[in-house]
């Protein structure tokens, strides 16, 4: 392995550190509080470039605002307050030079429910682009077939592009989200609980696109389902009430925790 | 005890028996709401429509030896005695200077309905019933059938090429009269129409109702200067609340911080559709009318003052004035379609790239497009029924000039209009013969109610719509 | 296969622009919010003049028009109240719901009818018949709810198959060609009632025995034409409110064996009592400043008088026809710009109280797991 993790003392939460060049997104003592209420606390991690990192972690634990966190959705949200500093390549996303949308679109963000936009496949997909820059119809059909082909859709697609997307089934309309995204072509992948609204073999499929995708693109993927984590993450965050508990590999965080507390989650015996 | 006992009986059991009652006074009420809105329905469509089939005209005889002919308009029961009476239009003012003539209906001795019967619409003196005797052109003389041939062909021709020509008429009291053909509209020999005429007639008269300008003080001719004045000043009232209404329902609801102040102007312009229309004229009386206007008279038009040019009512400041009295409905409607948009679909917007116009423009107002539509459909719905405050801002009995013509700047915003609304107040309750002016009013209040509820079944079938295509998304 | 880099040279036009379209949103959406505020400001502004002036002629010559609009909205709401709450709360709880999708926007249509036309109807056809045909009139108005109710005993007495025929779900509409039938016996009835009881002609009767003048158009008229108008507002407003009762509530009365209408009465009633009130509420502000109907329906006199055969004169009916004609800044022109404004402040003082206590009934609602 290529990270070199060294352990924290056991007062603090552990850390899993990359060398700067391996390390693509950094978090350090990242809070974040709803209208006064604490989300996230004091939380300091980075996440590997070309891998697949997954948060897990009981449900209201703050994985989800984390992810929100790295996208700046809450920018949205007057009341969400936030201290501590997340960096990408090295840029801090909040600094005033920052370009926010520019920084969305390199961090690109699948959500829970698929949301496809009310237009054709192909409009869908031509979205992100059109924001970006005007591009040659050629060009731009290149890119949308290379983007739907990455995304494991476009053999399904492709005599429809046409078509309105809500007619595409829920795992369909979940790829065609990722490929939208990728049209753009991010450097990071936030998905938030992908499969949490599809049937097993969509699920499946997700999967399989996660892992084939990670040559491209660093993913993070939020997921409240273990074996999901440990089938296609190779790092493994658990985070419990806002806080980091454990991160690391994920062969070890599932094989071998060093808390009693990640191994009791693991197992099912705390929700 | 036993009495004690016996008396809740008795009161459960009269408790029960109001139990089942209710539910039906209850029910009634549902009948009756309905009963009383198809009345007026039926009624509206039976008197509206009815008043183009040519009605029959009766040669009546009386006990005393005198005849009339007219239209049989109405029976009703004498008052203080037995027996009823029956109303006649027998027109001819110009012969007998009246119109109308209540008979007693004992006093009828024959009544009868001969096909040599005519009636003519004249402008002056209003219609003519009798017979047609002959019809003099030059030196030529037709009489007879071949008189009313004549008449019927010469009739058919646009006015403009009918040669001069005399009627010689009479009553069926024997009064002769001399008509010239200029004065006469059209004529009609209704009892000896064929079904298919009388068809023919109808939609002729529908036609021209729809499509000529008023005569006689509005009593006759058509509503169609109301009918252009009412759909321009709400063309102008649209183009106005839509992109103002759109505005502030975005600001409300995408832009401002959601706290206890935009939720407070939020129940305030809820209620602003509530508060009464008559305020919102005073308003554009005080301020576009009085207020602006006055001043632009000052600055742009003291050369006529003081005869004011925007310092009076006028197209314009009617449309403003409906402007703001139907932006609540527009915001409300928008504001309604904004909040129902998934917020997945802004977040996916951004999360792409997107700034918040191109949120707004490309993903939000397409969805909400179809809510914004229906929000402006009920304001024109609003705005077309509504009378009260135009009273105070422009409209007019009888407009002398179109607001639009051939005349430079060809809109004129300054000018007086007509409105369908105000036209049906006007003619019922302030004719010179509400009588004869009834059946124009009913045609009117017809045509004025099934714009508006055309308008509004549009409306709610857009929001059906709109609603399905939102279930199945879920 | 690696589609082409991006590049973003529209970046800091696209800032721009969405800088620039946030502010003008907001710039035009509070220009938009301020020029509904100009209303009241514009209002108060010109009533100030009479302050000065204080003048209490003037408000003498105010209070019959007070009087009127009162008297006006009593007359419409004792009409419109029970015929909407009772449409309600048929509607809500007993009317089956096939039937209830096409009746709703039926009777929320009268509301889209305008009010010039429900007003000519009043003045010109409505009036001149009551006034014929007083005795029947008021007749009908007795007799219609009794044969209501005679028609819920007669469905009780009625074989099985009949009243499966007729349910009560379905009431609401094979009850109009019932009450269309009661109106023609009323009719055919009355004159003979008239005859026998009240001798010959009840408006003599009226003038002699209680010295009540009878005007053509009255506060009856008034009363009718604008409950009509009234009562989809208060229809729709009410139905919602008893519809969006959690059916867990009228449910569990009726498994403790309260039958449909206690349920209604005990349990949905005492839930939606709010939502019911502010119905009413909103129906209040419409009668009140409804110009059209009293205009055309009242005969507009200026009188004191609580008789519902005399006419009235509105404060909104006084504006209307008035308002042209006062040149302004003179004495009637405040004066009626004042009335302007106490017809705002009412109707807005009672709109804002309808829908407070609306959404917190919602929330209420919501508190109680309601389907709402």
């Amino acid at each position: 392995m290529l990270a070199s993790l060294h352990s924290a003392n056991t007062s603090q939460a552990p850390v899993a550190h990359f060398s700067s060049e391996h390390s693509c997104l950094s978090i350090d003592h990242l809070s974040l509080a709803y209208a006064g209420k604490a989300a996230l606390r004091d939380l300091t991690l980075s996440v590997p470039r070309h891998r697949v990192t997954a948060f897990i972690g009981p449900s209201g634990c703050g994985k989800s605002t984390l992810l929100r966190a790295i996208n700046r959705l809450h920018d949205l949200n007057e009341s969400v307050t936030h201290s501590g500093k997340i960096t990408l390549e090295g840029q801090d996303i909040h600094a005033p030079q920052t370009n926010v949308t520019e920084l969305r679109r390199r961090v690109g963000m699948v959500f829970q429910t698929p949301n496809p936009f009310p237009m054709s496949i192909y409009e869908n997909v031509a979205f992100g682009l059109r924001l970006q820059q005007r591009l040659p119809k050629r060009k731009r059909d290149d890119i949308i077939e290379w983007a739907l082909t990455s995304a494991a859709l476009w053999d399904e697609v492709k005599d429809r592009l046409h078509r309105s997307a809500w007619q595409l089934s829920g795992g369909q309309q979940q790829r065609l989200v990722i490929a939208r995204t990728l049209a753009v072509q991010p450097d990071v992948l936030l998905l938030d609980e992908p499969a949490s609204a599809l049937d097993p073999i969509s699920t499946l499929k997700i999967e399989e696109l996660i892992r084939n995708l990670k040559s491209e693109l660093t993913l993070v993927l939020v997921t409240h389902n273990m074996q999901q984590a440990a089938r296609v993450s190779d790092y493994t965050a658990f985070l419990h009430q806002g806080e980091l508990i454990e991160y690391g590999p994920t062969d070890q965080v599932f094989t071998n925790p060093r808390l009693q507390r990640t191994e009791n989650y693991i197992t099912g015996r705390i929700t | 005890m036993t009495s004690g006992a016996a008396n809740t009986a008795s009161r459960h059991a009269r408790f029960h028996w109001l139990n089942t009652v209710w539910p039906w006074l209850c029910a009634a009420s549902v009948a009756l709401s309905l009963l009383m809105l198809g009345a007026l329905l039926a009624l509206l469509l039976a008197r509206g429509l009815g008043h183009f089939w040519p009605a029959a005209l009766e040669e009546v005889t009386l006990r005393s030896g005198e005849t009339l002919a007219g239209e049989a308009v109405r029976e009703v029961a004498l008052p203080q005695q037995a027996g009823t009476e029956q109303l006649y239009f027998t027109g001819n003012q110009d012969i007998e200077g009246v119109r109308w003539r209540w008979v007693a209906v004992e006093e009828i001795a024959e009544r009868a309905q001969p096909d040599d019967l005519i009636r003519l619409e004249r402008s002056p003196w209003g219609d003519f019933i009798g017979r047609l005797v002959a019809i003099e052109e030059n030196d030529q003389r037709l009489e007879g059938d071949a008189a009313w041939q004549r008449l019927t062909t010469l009739l058919a021709l646009p006015a403009s090429q009918r040669q001069a020509s005399d009627l010689l008429l009479t009553t069926v009291d024997g009064q002769p009269l001399r008509q010239p053909l200029a004065n006469v509209i059209s004529a009609q020999m209704p009892n000896a129409m064929a079904w298919w005429q009388k068809a023919h007639a109808w939609g002729e008269g529908v036609w021209r109702f729809l499509s000529e300008g008023p005569r006689a003080a509005n009593t006759h001719g058509g509503v169609w200067p109301a009918i252009f004045g009412t759909v321009l000043m709400v063309i102008l009232m649209s183009v106005i609340v839509t992109p103002f209404g759109v505005l502030a329902a975005i600001y409300l609801n995408e832009i401002a911080h959601q706290g206890r102040l935009t939720r407070l102007v939020r129940i305030g312009v809820r209620n602003l559709a509530g508060v009464p229309s008559i305020v919102y004229g005073v308003f554009g009386l005080g301020v576009f009318v009085y207020g602006i206007g006055g001043s632009l008279d000052e600055w742009f038009f003291s050369d006529t003052l003081p005869s004011p040019t925007f310092g009076t009512g006028g197209l314009l400041w009617a449309s403003l004035t409906l402007a703001l009295l139907t932006l609540p409905v527009v915001i409300v409607a928008t504001e309604e379609g904004l909040a129902r948009i998934p917020e997945a679909q802004r977040e996916g917007a951004v999360a792409l790239g997107a700034t918040r116009l191109e949120m707004l423009t490309r993903i939000v107002l397409p969805m909400a497009a179809p809510a914004m539509l229906t929000g402006v459909i009920l304001a024109i719905a609003r705005a077309a029924g509504e009378v009260a405050p135009l009273m105070l801002v422009g409209v007019a009995k009888l407009a002398p000039q179109m607001p639009i013509d051939g005349e430079f700047p060809y809109l004129h915003l300054e000018r007086k209009f007509m409105h369908l609304g105000y036209h049906l107040f006007d003619t019922a309750f302030h004719g010179e013969d509400v009588q004869a002016a009834i059946p124009q009013v009913y045609a009117t209040a017809l045509l004025l109610v099934l714009i508006v509820l055309v308008l509004n079944l549009t409306a709610i079938f857009l929001r059906h719509y709109l609603r399905r295509q939102r279930g199945n998304e879920c | 296969m690696t589609p082409p880099r991006l590049t973003s040279s529209r970046q800091p036009l696209r800032l721009l622009q969405d800088r620039v379209a946030t502010g003008l949103i907001t710039a035009g959406g509070v220009g938009v919010l301020l020029a509904i505020l100009a209303i009241g400001i514009f209002l108060v502004w010109e009533t100030l003049p009479l302050l000065a002036i204080g003048d209490t002629l003037a408000l003498a010559k105010l209070s019959p028009l007070a009087w009127g609009t009162l008297k006006a909205a009593l007359a419409a709401l004792l009409f419109a109240i029970p015929v909407a709450l009772g449409a309600a709360a048929y509607s809500a709880m007993f009317m089956s719901a096939s039937l209830r999708a096409r009746i709703k926007p039926a009777l929320e249509m009268m509301e889209a009818i305008p009010g010039v036309v429900v007003g000519f109807i009043a003045g010109l056809i409505l009036a001149p018949w009551v006034e014929r045909h007083l005795a029947s009139a008021l007749l009908m108005i007795v007799w219609l709810p009794l044969s209501a109710a005679l028609a819920g005993c007669l469905w009780q007495l009625a074989k099985t198959r009949l009243r499966r025929r007729l349910p009560l779900s379905w009431a609401g509409v094979w009850l109009v060609p019932w009450l269309a039938l009661m109106v023609t016996i009323v009719l055919w009835l009355a004159p003979w009632i008239e005859q026998q009881w009240l001798g010959g002609d009840l408006r003599q009767l009226l003038d002699e025995r209680f010295g009540m003048d009878y005007a053509t158009r009255n506060a009856l008229i008034v009363g009718i034409a604008m409950g009509f108008a009234v009562i989809p507002s208060i229809y729709s407003l009410a139905e919602d409110a008893l519809a969006d009762v959690p059916t867990t509530l009228i449910e569990g009365a009726q498994a403790l064996g309260a039958s449909r209408w206690q349920a209604l009465w005990k349990v949905a009633l005492a839930a939606a009592g709010p939502g019911v009130f502010s119905a009413v509420m909103i129906g209040a502000g419409r009668a009140v400043g409804e110009t059209m109907i009293v205009l055309m329906a009242s005969g507009n006199t200026a009188l004191f008088s609580a008789s519902p055969f005399e006419g009235m004169r509105s404060m909104a009916a006084a504006i209307a026809i008035e308002l042209p004609e006062a040149s302004p800044g003179g004495l009637t022109y405040h004066l009626l710009i004042l009335a302007a404004l106490v017809l705002f402040i009412f109707t807005f003082l009672v709109n804002t109280l309808a829908e407070v206590v609306r959404q917190r009934l919602r929330r209420r609602y919501r508190q109680m797991g309601g389907t709402s």
